[in-house]
């Protein structure tokens, strides 16, 4: 039954066995599905953008679409100001909806499905947040911990908790996409196992097995709008992140 | 968007307990900064859903504003 287990397609397997000084740094699907992931959304947006139209084609929209899309997304929740970080938040909307779109296609991997993957996307969200908050406000950046119109007597422990808001945001935010997108494929993979289980069946698990296809089919169209939502998702959450490094209290 | 909350709510309870794990083990407080922290981790659990709710508004300066909660006056808080 392994080629129904559900669990099986996370796994990571060695290409290209690569070990310096005790370091397995091999090249893995997982590796492959990120390069390719890279060169998806580099092609993509380098091939639309080549011959710059003022009609633009189909291509040159749907690449302008995404532009206006993640700038529209940026301004919303960061501000005019929040656009000095609209390259880093575009680059982890691509990564993530082109990781996400990739896992789409039978016996791809799926980057995004990667707890470590998802949070070192969350983590460099959150330094950024830190690094960028406290070299522009020095220690006022602190001040976000600190909400206006609360009592002295509560403040210390509204502080605390604010503090482990904060610490949790990057834990939530990589939880959220990986989460998403591992249940997502398990879902499908589990319906998907149903057909060939019920086929095997003879006549009456054939047509036994027309429902469990509908289904997939289905959540294969589900999984397109969340592998979009999510991408969307973790954008707007990193540009409402970088907001408290731009305007952290005075 | 259950899933969204869902996140929010988990990400703080298990940082409460994380944080609070690991002072007992510096401190030896076992096992009452482990209950303390998961009790916080709990309440910054359910301000993360309240803000992703859009319940606690936030002001221009990026600090929590409690005072649109619903309950209080002039209060837009669904």
């Amino acid at each position: 039954m392994a080629a129904e287990d559900p669990i099986h397609q996370f796994h990571i397997e060695r290409l290209v066995p690569i070990h310096i000084g005790g370091l397995d740094i091999s090249f893995t699907n997982a590796a492959l599905f990120m390069v390719l992931t890279v060169l998806g959304a580099g092609a993509f947006l380098l091939l639309s953008t080549g011959s710059r139209r003022v009609v633009p084609g189909r291509w040159q929209s749907a690449a302008e679409l995404t532009y206006e899309f993640v700038a529209k997304t940026v301004r919303d929740s960061a501000g005019e100001e929040g656009m000095r970080f609209f390259p880093f938040v575009f680059a982890l909307f691509m990564f993530v909806l082109v990781a996400n779109l990739w896992g789409l296609f039978p016996y791809f991997f799926t980057v995004t499905a990667q707890i470590i993957v998802t949070a070192a996307l969350s983590l460099a969200v959150i330094l950024t947040v830190l690094i960028y908050g406290l070299w522009r406000h020095k220690l006022h950046f602190f001040h976000l911990f600190v909400p206006s119109g609360v009592p002295k007597a509560i403040l210390p422990f509204v502080v605390l908790i604010e503090v482990l808001s904060f610490v949790s945001r990057p834990i939530s935010l990589s939880i959220r996409l990986f989460a998403n997108m591992l249940a997502g494929h398990i879902t499908l993979k589990v319906f998907a196992g149903f057909v060939t289980m019920l086929g095997s069946l003879g006549a009456v698990g054939i047509v036994g097995a027309i429902l469990p296809l509908a289904a997939t089919v289905g959540l294969t169209a589900l999984e397109l709008l969340v592998a979009a939502l999510q991408a969307y998702v973790f954008a707007v959450l990193a540009s409402l992140y970088l907001n408290d490094a731009l305007h952290p209290g005075h | 968007m259950a899933l969204r909350y869902g996140a929010d709510f988990v990400g703080a309870v298990v940082v409460g307990a994380a944080l609070g794990w690991g002072v007992d083990r510096l401190f030896g407080t076992t096992p009452f900064g482990l209950i303390a922290l998961l009790i916080v981790g709990f309440a910054a659990g359910v301000l993360n859903v309240m803000r992703s709710a859009g319940l606690v508004s936030t002001t221009p300066e990026g600090r929590s504003d409690f005072s649109s909660l619903p309950g209080k006056k002039n209060g837009n808080g669904k």
